[in-house]
């Protein structure tokens, strides 16, 4: 014969948007992290063209 | 009588539910889709961007970094779709919000006993001499029987909820008496229970166009070849005869559809021409393909609110109807007017009432005063009187006056008769009668609210003793323990005039509608996803776009990798933005519900089918029966597909491990 069900007090929780949540924000602060490396490393490039240029008409 | 009409219609109907297809969660998890399948789109270019930008030293830390991302965006991914698999039937029992079923008050009306100013219920004894005397101790029922003790009633007798039980006279009927409508738990599992053998409860459709554009009512005792028969069709072609517009049917139905100039010369291709004559407007209870006696694998989480005491149970439910904001009855907006609507229930808007011929000689009402409506049993406090609008009742009256002559003689008309005419008299020379306006808190009686109506004599009253839960008296236990109130000098009505105490009293004119005050601010505010995500739904464009500009540019111009730069910038700032929103999220759902109060039957995925489902309700044991109760109950029928990362394969197991049920 199967157990007989009972009703528990239960302390409800909702993992499955907490988790959503959680990785979503997780997913945004890593993409954070990427696009300002990228954004430092863009800048870089920039600078080194500019120094570059000035180099070249420095030099005539 | 709409309302009337309504309640006596209202039943709780199954509905389909889908984690993260419906509401706020919905708009959440698109959002994160984006954002994940955009964070996976640019990777690929952030690996090719990089191959340009060589000389930056952080290029040794970005790839393993670009590894970790691209693995998050596909968990993400993958969550969202495992949650958008995952649907149910779900069945929301509610006595108090809505009102899909009826709670009950628990009261009796009786005659009202005289109580002493402890709430003591006065008894009258025959005493040796014969004589009745007053006292408070409570008779034998042989006494009650032999008519030597009776109850000491008010004079004249009066009707109340709550009043003398001549069945059942020894229990006090006020003590353990709630003034809100009981609704418990044993009703609930029942409503559950009943919801599986409900008959109508089968997916409905509804006629889609006006009757003149559908088909007519088919006369079914024409045959099928008759020309005048109005034959409709399943979503399968089959014919149908006894097609009415004003019915509602069981299936999808379509019209023959009719041939257009181009398909006149072939045969004619139903599906491409048919047109859809009804519309799905109910859902049903669980079944696979309308098979209502569905008895494949499924399984349920039920879910019940309850409480001894209104109070508690308010507080509870709706703690509990912000977590599932993801279910239409307890969405954001639906979650403010249910916080209203129980705080109404408990504390209700003060409203304005017009009195007149408020007798001065018993002093005029005051605030503090309360009062009540002798007939209709109105109850409530005075707030405040505007002082201004008490003014003199108008109280006119007519006499008849004899005309008299010099000698004092009545007139006398050509007939002979003495001619009289009316005079319009004041009736209130001395202002003793006034109209006064005042502001009152409605208070609820044992019977709950009752109108101020227009006629009705209003009556000071005074605190009797007490009435409902004597153990709900604090913000921990809940407060459902109220002063009962009788009317001041009720005691005295039989005394000689010089002992009596009057109550101040008075006459409802009208209460007249207040505009409501404004609502409170609902406790989601702040963290409502749907007003968030509009700008989510424009960035993730943007960002796409951006994305898809990138791809086809050679970055070699300095305008373009200035515009780069700003446009990432731009994007960071968001994300910091994306990223608090998430936090104050968070910090709600990172909240448990506090158990107390709060009841979870879980049954895992069997093979019995509905009648297994309900039986299992039926029997599960180690749930309190408390007055208050509502509840809601999920169904998953198992699919062909394993879900949740293969552990099953019905929904309701991951419903069960997201709401922490298989701790």
């Amino acid at each position: 014969m199967a157990e007989e069900s009972k009703w528990k007090e239960a302390e409800i929780r909702r993992d499955d948007i907490k988790k959503l949540l959680e990785n979503t924000k997780k997913l945004a602060e890593m993409y954070t992290d990427v696009l300002q490396i990228k954004r430092t490393g863009w800048e870089n490039v920039l600078r080194a063209r500019a120094k570059k240029e000035a180099k070249e008409k420095q030099n005539g | 009588m709409a309302e009337f009409e309504a309640l006596l219609t209202a039943k709780a109907e199954w509905k389909p539910h889908q984690i993260a297809k419906a509401g706020d969660i919905s708009a959440l998890a698109s959002a994160a889709t984006n954002l994940a399948e955009i964070v996976k789109s640019s990777l690929e270019l952030a690996r090719n961007g990089m191959e340009v930008v060589k000389l930056l030293a952080a290029l040794q830390n970005i790839n393993p970094i670009l590894v970790a991302l691209d693995k998050l965006a596909d968990e993400v991914l993958k969550q969202i779709h495992d949650l958008k698999e995952a649907g149910y039937w779900y069945l929301y029992v509610d006595p108090y919000f809505k009102g899909n079923v009826t709670g009950t008050h628990p009261f009796d009306y009786g005659f009202e006993q005289l109580r002493n100013e402890a709430g003591k219920r006065y008894w009258q004894i025959k005493n040796d001499s014969g004589n009745w005397e007053d006292t408070t101790t409570k008779p034998e029922m042989i006494d009650l029987d032999q008519k030597k003790a009776r109850p000491k009633l008010v004079t004249p007798r009066k009707l109340i909820a709550g009043g003398y039980n001549w069945f059942d006279p020894l229990p006090d009927p006020l003590e353990g008496q709630s003034k809100f409508p009981q609704f418990s738990v044993k009703n609930v599992i029942n409503e559950f229970v009943k919801a599986f053998d409900d008959e109508g409860d089968v997916p409905r459709y509804r006629k889609n166009a006006k009757d003149s554009d559908l088909p007519k009512k088919d006369d079914i005792s024409k045959g099928m070849d008759d020309s005048a028969a109005s034959v409709v069709y399943d979503i399968d072609g089959n014919p149908f005869r006894g097609w009415d517009p004003a019915e509602d049917f069981g299936l999808e139905l379509f019209d023959m559809g009719k041939r257009t100039a181009e398909q006149s010369r072939w045969p004619l291709d139903y599906e491409a021409s048919r047109k859809p004559i009804n519309t799905k407007v109910s859902i049903g209870k669980p079944n696979i393909l309308g098979n209502t006696e569905f008895d494949g694998g499924s399984g349920a989480i039920a879910i019940i609110i309850a409480a001894d005491n209104f109070d508690k149970f308010a507080s509870v439910f709706n703690e509990f109807s912000k977590m599932f904001s993801d279910i239409p009855e307890f969405s954001a907006d639906q979650g403010q007017n249910l916080l209203n609507k129980l705080k109404e229930i408990i504390t209700p808007n003060d409203v304005k009432v017009s009195l007149t011929q408020v007798d001065t000689k018993y002093e005029k009402f005051v605030a503090g005063d309360i009062i009540s409506g002798k007939r209709y049993g109105s109850l409530g406090e005075v707030r405040s009187v505007n002082s201004s609008a008490t003014t003199a009742t108008s109280m006119k009256g007519q006499k008849v006056i004899k005309v008299i002559d010099d000698l004092g003689e009545p007139l006398k008309d050509k007939e002979g008769d003495i001619i009289e005419v009316l005079e319009e008299i004041d009736l209130n020379p001395d202002e003793r009668w006034v109209d006064m306006e005042i502001m009152v808190k409605p208070m609820r009686g044992v019977d709950g609210y009752n109108p101020w109506t227009p006629g009705d004599t209003v009556l000071e009253m005074e605190k009797r003793g007490k009435f409902g839960n004597s153990e709900a008296t604090t913000a921990e236990t809940g407060i459902d323990y109220y002063d009962n109130y009788v009317m001041v000098g009720a005691e005295t009505v039989t005394l000689p005039k010089n002992l009596r105490v009057y109550p101040k009293i008075g006459k409802v004119l009208v209460e007249t509608l207040q505009v409501l005050p404004d609502s409170t601010p609902p406790d989601f505010d702040g963290i409502q996803i749907k007003d968030i995500v509009p700008g989510w739904g424009e960035f993730f464009q943007e960002l796409e776009n951006f994305v898809k500009q990138i791809k086809g540019m050679i970055i070699d111009s300095t305008g373009f990798i200035q515009e780069m730069i700003n446009m990432l910038a731009q994007i960071e700032d968001f994300l910091e933005h994306l990223i608090k929103l998430i936090d104050k999220f968070l910090e709600f759902f990172r909240i448990t519900l506090p158990s107390s109060g709060v009841f979870a039957l879980y049954i895992p995925n069997q093979n019995g089918g509905n009648e297994g489902l309900k039986k299992e309700i039926k029997n599960a044991t180690g749930i309190p029966d408390m007055g208050y109760a509502s509840g809601i109950l999920f169904i998953g029928t198992e699919g062909d597909k394993l879900i949740a990362g293969g552990g099953s394969k019905n929904p309701i197991d991951l419903l069960a491990l997201v709401l922490g049920l298989l701790n």
